[in-house]
């Protein structure tokens, strides 16, 4: 579990004429055991959040403070391709972001590659997954570093949907063991709330339009009534917000 | 977590927005001066100063040399040698490939061979054709022929087995009629490997070429710097040295290129790259896995 | 196959599956014979050709039937000069190519820029154009027949193609796999192990086939021409003496010898170097 607190965030790229705000004036606190979504049309800073957030950006202004129990916390990312080392097994690839190969390290991430389904293919590359597999191989590896703070990027947008759909109920279920802090970039309403407690709406412009709190219990079946009202109520949202593009 | 304090590397230094023309440009100039270096302190006998080898090729231009050709003739001489093998090589080797590639136990029966004849050096070329029919204009123009063939059909035999299926569907699928289909459809899919072939195997024919008139022929541009060689005329070998750089260039830069842009003038421009353009191994290596890929793909489809 | 009759369907339905493969594996056998008889029958043809042509086209002592050739080549072997030969050439080839891989790494790694790539455009295609007999000629006047001369056309004739794939596989660096391991915290030193290079070897590899091949041709040419020892030099002996089946012969070892480091050994190390390359390609 951690803490995420951001103030006054601005991120710029380029200068002069090609000047581009991809963040401006954001802010953000979470804590505790939650799962937050981020949701927001392509193109509006969400990516761009989370790179600064896990610091393979600076922000060009503002301050990022991300904390577990007062130290700084440790982040895992799940990306929205995969982003496996094709010249690695799987299993390689998940230790290749622990600090150590020890036997504790192997055993964790074989349990969480376990967690995933994918006990038995820790020998394999990548190439030979299917892309529901890899993105997994993404999922578990993110987990076995038992982050305080779990970022993910869209991570099922490259998948068909009825993968999708298995990976979001073992995403959640993991999410729920683990007690993890997520923050999930998506650009899909229903996925934002079948998985969230938490939705923040973005704007293009890079600036936060919305904070939604969805209170309804686990597991959520997008079928189910009560999670169709909730991003019924989402979308209209979204319409008063003048968000979709007409 | 204090993201802002995290380490990055540097922003790149501004950087000097250089034309790409510049470097060209100065590429041989600085050339020139690392040789002019190397004249001055290494003080061998037998290295020419740049000015020695310079006011040689200008002789040469002028037509005013001490060899029995000018410089004029001599590439001449070589060139016609170069384009008759060469369109010899391209009628025996476009039948071939294309037999290769339409019937199957023709490409197991021949495969092996074309590759192991495209793997003999040119120097074996040179001196097997020198030593069966000595001096003249045979030895250098099967050299040619025998470099350039297997360039041909490896190419041609690509082509066919890349023609674009899904394309050809398409067209029944729009009633086009044959002659547009062969116009618009099979000839610019075969142009990329017609136009490999043509380039890779002219520049491997140019090398055999000269070195066959080395060994088995008494004209032609080969044979005249290893004229000077003999002479023990060092600013005549490194003249004629920069003249086969010149020719080569020439050929490339004003020609094939020229042709190439022309040709694929559809395609994105990254595809132009230098490296992958330029080595025709490369080429022929990606084509020997791509054809071995079609071959299993077809077999278990 | 009575068996099956009071299997249950799931069972009969991996019983079939089998039969199918079983057919199917048949099928590619039988597919592998004729391909490999085709292939065979490639081989003897050429030699037959080869065979009867020498003697019947053309006299036997300008077409050296297979069988002279080979006898020549035993006697090559028995006689001892094979190897003085041989070392000669391949430590000329050794230290000049490790000269260029070295020189062209190193440029290959400060040049990164499309600026640099322009400066050494019109070299690489002037070094690769360009007839290897001018490379020997040009060391032959100025070198003598020092072992300097080779050394120093396999440089220039071969760093070129080095440099230029370095420069590409630094320029086509995997950004995102490097992002990912700087959100993962992973250190400098294990990013370079496990991303940067594993990257860039296929790109060295390109570049030293190449260059390698090129090392070669130019050597054996240096020694035609101003070489007292090698298998360039003791070719052209063969060739003044006008004794075809000699000549053959060199030639035949020449070749053996550079299909075997260039096909045998390269590969051997890329195939090691690339095995997640290679079952990408199986799967």
């Amino acid at each position: 579990m951690a803490d995420i607190r951001v103030e006054h965030l601005h991120k710029e790229f380029g200068t002069g004429v090609e000047k581009v705000v991809a963040l401006d004036d954001v802010n953000l606190d979470v804590s505790g055991h939650v799962f937050v979504s981020v949701v927001g049309p392509s193109g509006c800073g969400k990516s761009t959040l989370l790179n600064v957030l896990t610091g393979i950006e600076n922000p060009t202004r503002g301050k990022v403070e991300i904390t577990h129990e007062g130290r700084d916390a440790f982040p895992g990312y799940v990306f929205q391709s995969p982003r496996l080392l094709p010249w690695r097994s799987v299993m390689d690839n998940l230790i290749f972001v622990h600090k150590d190969r020890s036997k504790e390290t192997r055993e964790r991430c074989r349990r969480y590659l376990g967690m995933v389904g994918l006990e038995d293919r820790g020998s394999k590359y990548p190439g030979e997954l299917s892309g529901g597999m890899q993105q997994r191989v993404g999922i578990a590896r993110a987990f076995s570093t038992e982050p305080d703070v779990l970022f993910m990027d869209e991570p099922f947008s490259h998948l068909d949907a009825i993968t999708a759909r298995s990976l979001r109920r073992e995403l959640h279920d993991m999410w729920k063991a683990t007690k993890k802090t997520v923050l999930f970039v998506t650009h899909d309403v229903g996925e934002a709330v079948e998985l969230s407690n938490r939705i923040v709406v973005f704007a293009k412009g890079g600036t936060i339009k919305d904070d939604i709190t969805v209170d309804l219990p686990f597991p959520r079946d997008p079928a189910d009534q009560d999670v169709a009202i909730a991003k019924a109520d989402v979308l209209r949202k979204f319409e008063e917000l003048d968000l979709i593009a007409t | 977590m204090a993201v802002a304090a995290a380490s990055r590397p540097a922003a790149w230094p501004a950087r000097i927005i250089r034309s790409r023309r510049t470097a060209r440009f100065l590429f041989p100039l600085v050339v020139l001066a690392v040789w002019q270096l190397a004249f001055m302190f290494l003080e061998t006998a037998v290295l020419p100063s740049p000015g020695k080898v310079l006011s040689f090729m200008w002789d040469e231009v002028r037509m005013d040399t001490l060899s029995r050709h000018t410089l004029y003739q001599s590439f001449a001489i070589s060139l016609g040698r170069l384009i008759v093998g060469f369109l010899i090589a391209l009628a025996i080797g476009l039948v071939i490939g294309l037999l290769m590639g339409l019937v199957r136990p023709i490409e197991y029966f021949l495969y092996d061979v074309v590759v192991v004849v495209l793997a003999v050096p040119s120097l074996v070329w040179a001196l097997i054709t020198g030593l069966l029919f000595g001096l003249g204009n045979n030895a250098p123009i099967v050299t040619v022929i025998g470099v350039g063939i297997p360039f041909v059909i490896l190419n041609v035999l690509e082509g066919v087995k890349n023609s674009p299926k899904e394309l050809f569907d398409m067209s029944r699928a729009f009633r086009v009629p044959r002659r547009r289909v062969v116009r618009h459809v099979l000839l610019p899919s075969l142009m990329p490997f017609f136009f490999a072939a043509l380039r890779y195997g002219f520049a491997n024919g140019w090398k055999g070429l000269v070195l066959a008139e080395v060994f088995a022929s008494t004209n032609g541009a080969g044979w005249t710097i290893r004229y000077w060689y003999d002479a023990h005329r060092a600013q005549g070998v490194l003249g004629y040295a920069l003249f086969f750089v010149l020719f080569a260039l020439i050929l490339e830069r004003g020609v094939f290129e020229r042709v190439s842009r022309y040709v694929f003038r559809w395609r994105p421009q990254a595809q132009l790259e230098v490296v992958e353009e330029a080595v025709p191994e490369a080429k022929l290596k990606v084509a020997t896995v791509e054809a071995e890929r079609m071959a299993a793909d077809r077999g278990t489809g | 196959m009575a068996k099956t009759l009071d299997a249950s369907p799931d069972q009969l339905q991996k019983i079939t599956h089998g039969q199918e493969t079983r057919v199917a594996a048949r099928k590619k056998r039988l597919r592998a014979v004729k391909r490999w008889g085709w292939r065979i029958a490639g081989y003897v043809f050429f030699l037959l050709l080869w065979d009867v042509a020498s003697g019947t086209l053309m006299s036997d002592r300008l077409l050296v039937p297979p069988a002279g050739v080979a006898r020549e080549i035993g006697e090559i072997f028995q006689s001892g000069d094979l190897w003085m030969h041989l070392s000669s050439t391949l430590q000329k080839i050794g230290i000049g190519f490790t000269l260029a891989f070295f020189l062209g790494t190193t440029i290959g790694l400060l040049t990164q820029s499309r600026w640099w790539e322009a400066f050494f455009k019109d070299w690489v295609t002037s070094t690769m154009t360009t007839p290897g007999l001018v490379y020997a000629l040009v060391v032959g006047v100025i070198f003598g027949f020092s072992p300097i001369g080779p050394i120093v056309a396999i440089v220039f004739a071969s760093f070129s193609y080095v440099t230029v794939n370095v420069a590409e596989g630094i320029r086509a660096l995997p950004k995102d796999l490097i992002d990912m391991s700087k959100a993962f915290r992973v250190s400098p030193g294990s990013r370079l192990r496990n991303v940067i290079f594993p990257h860039l070897a296929p790109y060295l590899f390109t570049g030293v086939r190449y260059g390698f091949s090129i090392a070669w041709k130019v050597t054996v040419l240096t020694e035609v021409f101003a070489s007292n020892k090698g298998i360039g030099f003791i070719m052209r002996v063969e060739f003044q003496l006008f004794s075809m089946a000699g000549l053959l012969a060199w030639i035949s070892i020449f070749f053996i010898l550079m299909l075997f480091l260039e096909k045998g050994i390269l590969q051997f190390i890329e195939q090691r170097f690339f095995r997640w390359r290679q079952e990408v390609k199986l799967a």
